[in-house]
């Protein structure tokens, strides 16, 4: 009896294996990227401030630290030229991560923590990997390209209490970043498109943008509530951000820093763009369409365009957040993305790109990620913001104007082809709103040329790339910001029939059950005393 | 006494299942995040849970039949409860609990899905032959040329390397994160320290579009250099590469 239940338990032990083994192989998606820098808090006690750290200090800046800030530490490297931001010049004060007054030098701790961690979204690496003495004596060194270190000792002005985050400090934040006009330069909905950005960087040449303060992966110095409580205090050195120290008491700069921290959102990505199945008959181009609501987005990080001459070293346009959805006819994907301007000139136009293979790849093989290669072209849908001819040139597109939707093929930066008019198949529209620009591109699923055109397929992976320009910024053709391949997935619908299989299922294993547990009782284990 | 302890056995396998099931899901990417000092927790591949899923199911199943006692306890648990109240009460989720997972198995299996993107590729692939026989101008110089090759070279690095691979030659550029193939670490013992100084410079002057097939050029970044810089510069790049990344290259075997 026992070894026939032995049996049966081996049956059951299989089924549990098999649940198991689906189970977890469901779980197949990438998980979202964590890839930003936590800021280190700790500072280790000093090392003393002699002639010799000095001089030892020297010794690693010239071998680790002068390609970017440059032998004489005025942030003039030969390495700074494919970077932006640029490197500290250390001859100024223009120190931005302190916890000292505005205009004063930062304390020796504020220098450690920055050395040590780096800064996020700059050329600034973190130096968590030298030891902590060398850390302590290459900053002994770099203050002495700047007398005022000497001259007054750097006070801690910020002090540590804190204030809860509770919805009403939120709501209060969010009135006194009205009141202390602070969407002059952060912009409405903290994106970095104040009016007053726009106009000083365009006139004064300012080497600054204003933080995009809904990206809270890029703030300066960290994004936890001490971190911008202590900026909104203390200001940037030489920018526009001053000092709120004196112009809001203690309480209210913990209530503007709690409104930035609940604006500001992290970077969620996957690598599988999910398109969801939508039953209306029609897409609308439009990119406040409720639907969008629905599909989940994916933030795509981009970096500058470095394959091909010419290169772009310094990219503004950092992400793209992209949805998609379907019909049973179209497809239709929305693309959205961050840009201080909309400034429009004949060249440098704002614009995007979405990328695929001519055709579904049947193997690992995909043509090269950008724009192709002679064994696999790339169909390319690309929008531009609109332009006109007039005085001046540069125009700002308005909100009635679609911008100009174009279908191409490429199988590299030098063999790109515009398709001939009867094959220009994609719709769209961009409107730019607060700072961000939100385009609709739009194609039947299936079309006419399958040569040079991409045809969907409901459950399979399809490669995607993307390319996004900022005509302030000057890009233009190969002057953009990239991305890798992803995959867009048309989700297909769940069947109704897979409830009846789970209901057949669940009784099946019910009597499975049942009869074991029957069989067990009638004739239950016994202990055979000769074993 | 020891057939009291025993009552519950079935429920013991099944904990110590689940346990192993929490620690791998939950737990497990914890602990690897405080170990190896990431930002992230470090979950367990899919994979290797579902092989020790399997092995923690087997192991239970073989503690279970160690003894036809020990058996015998195990499927007492499924009798006409006479124990305690808690004994009938999981006795009850037990029976309930298995058409669920039954059927949970059957939805999740049948659902719309696609497979996970397949990314696989050969890091490391064959040098060329063309490249096999080229010698680094620089390696064999004076101290004093050395030296200067390795600075020139640095700023060469730090100007057009950096962005993606890092001012340490870490990987960690500002760019990196925006490759789903990121950037190589030079200083990962595995990487440059583990070749000669002519397969960089292939790397460096044919870039992703020279690569193999199985090396899937497709995703790379790394641009083709051969129109934009010297063969001497390139030279000087590895000089100053290897220096930044405090790694050697690997040594010719000499040949009798």
């Amino acid at each position: 009896m026992i070894k026939a239940c032995k049996k049966v338990l081996v049956g059951f032990g299989l089924i549990g294996i098999c649940t198991i083994v689906f189970g977890t192989a469901s779980d197949v998606f990438a998980q979202a990227s964590h890839l930003f820098r936590t800021y280190k808090r700790e500072v280790p006690p000093k090392l003393p401030e002699t002639p010799d750290a000095v001089a030892e200090g020297k010794k690693i800046y010239e071998k680790r630290c002068w390609y970017c800030h440059g032998i004489e530490g005025k942030g003039d490297g030969p390495a700074a030229k494919t970077m932006f931001p640029k490197p500290r010049n250390f001859t100024r004060n223009e120190y931005k991560v302190r916890s000292t007054a505005f205009s004063s030098v930062p304390t020796d701790e504020d220098l450690f923590r920055i050395i040590t961690s780096g800064i996020e979204g700059t050329a600034m690496p973190f130096w968590y990997t030298i030891s902590e003495k060398e850390r302590w004596q290459v900053l002994y060194y770099i203050k002495t390209f700047n007398d005022q270190f000497r001259k007054n000792d750097a006070i801690k002005t910020v002090s540590v209490g804190s204030v809860a985050s509770t919805p009403e400090s939120v709501a209060r934040g969010q009135e006194l970043f009205k009141e202390m006009r602070c969407f002059e330069c952060h912009g409405e909905d903290g994106r970095g498109n104040g009016p007053l950005t726009v106009a000083l960087q365009s006139e004064w040449n300012l080497p600054y943008r204003a933080r995009d303060l809904t990206k809270g992966w890029l703030f300066k110095g960290g994004n936890t509530i001490e971190d911008i409580y202590r900026t909104v205090s203390t200001g940037f050195n030489e920018t526009p951000m001053g000092s709120y120290l004196e112009k809001l008491a203690d309480e209210d700069r913990w209530h503007v820093a709690h409104y930035v921290k609940s604006i500001a959102k992290d970077m969620v990505s996957d690598v599988v763009i999910k398109a969801r199945l939508v039953e209306d008959d029609q897409l609308p181009i439009d990119a406040s369409d409720d639907d969008w609501g629905k599909a989940t987005p994916v933030e795509i990080p981009l970096a500058g365009q470095i394959i091909a001459t010419p290169r772009l070293w310094t990219p503004s346009i950092d992400a793209i957040n992209v949805r998609a959805m379907y019909n049973k006819d179209e497809i239709m994907f929305l693309l959205e993305w961050d840009d201080a301007t909309n400034k429009q000139e004949e060249v440098f136009r704002d614009g995007v790109s979405v990328q695929f293979p001519t055709k579904i790849p049947e193997s690992l093989k995909k043509p090269y990620f950008a724009m192709g290669d002679s064994s696999g072209a790339v169909n390319l849908w690309s929008w531009k913001a609109y332009w006109h001819e007039g005085f001046g040139a540069i125009v700002e597109a308005p909100e009635t104007e679609s911008g100009e939707v174009s279908e191409l093929n490429a199988k590299s930066f030098k063999n790109v082809t515009t398709q001939p008019p009867e094959s220009q198949n994609v719709s769209g529209k961009g409107i730019y709103q607060n700072g961000r620009w939100k385009v609709v591109l739009k194609r039947s699923l299936k079309t006419d040329d399958v040569k040079g055109d991409i045809q969907f397929e409901t459950g399979k992976l399809i490669p995607v790339a993307l390319a996004a320009w900022d005509g302030s910024n000057s890009d233009t053709g190969a002057l953009k910001s990239v991305s890798a391949w992803y995959y867009v997935l048309l989700e297909k619908p769940v069947p109704k029939t897979i409830f009846a299989y789970v209901l057949v299922a669940i009784i099946m294993g019910a009597s499975v059950e049942l009869w074991f547990i029957a069989r067990l009782r009638r004739f239950p284990p016994k202990l055979e005393e000769n074993e | 006494m020891a057939k009291k302890r025993s009552a519950f056995l079935m429920i013991w396998v099944i904990l110590a299942v689940i346990c192993l099931f929490m620690f791998l899901k939950y737990a497990s990417p914890k602990v690897f995040q405080m170990l190896m000092a990431k930002s992230h927790p470090m979950p367990t591949p899919s994979t290797l849970m579902m092989w020790y899923m399997i092995m923690g199911v087997l192991a239970g199943l073989v503690y279970a039949t160690t003894s036809n006692q020990k058996f015998a306890d195990f499927l007492s648990f499924l009798l006409p409860s006479r124990g305690p109240i808690i004994k009938s009460l999981l006795q009850k989720l037990l029976f309930v609990s298995f058409p669920v997972l039954v059927g949970w198995f059957v939805y999740s299996w049948s659902i719309p899905g696609a497979a996970s993107p397949v990314e696989l590729r050969i890091q490391h692939p064959t040098l060329p032959q063309e490249f096999e026989k080229l010698e680094n101008p620089f390696r064999e110089k004076d101290a004093d040329t050395q030296r200067k090759s390795i600075e020139e070279g640095k700023i060469l690095f730090q100007t057009y390397c950096r962005p993606c691979h890092g001012s340490k030659a870490d990987g960690n550029g500002p760019f990196a994160n925006s490759f789903r193939l990121r950037p190589i670490n030079f200083q990962d013992p595995g990487t440059i320290a583990t070749v000669v100084d002519n397969y960089l410079f292939w790397r460096i002057k044919e870039g992703a579009p020279g690569l193999p097939s199985e090396s899937t050029p497709w995703d790379s970044a790394m641009p083709s250099w051969k129109d934009d810089l010297k063969d001497d510069e390139i030279w000087m790049i590895i000089m100053g590469e290897y220096d930044t990344a405090g790694v050697m290259p690997r040594q010719r075997e000499k040949l009798e």
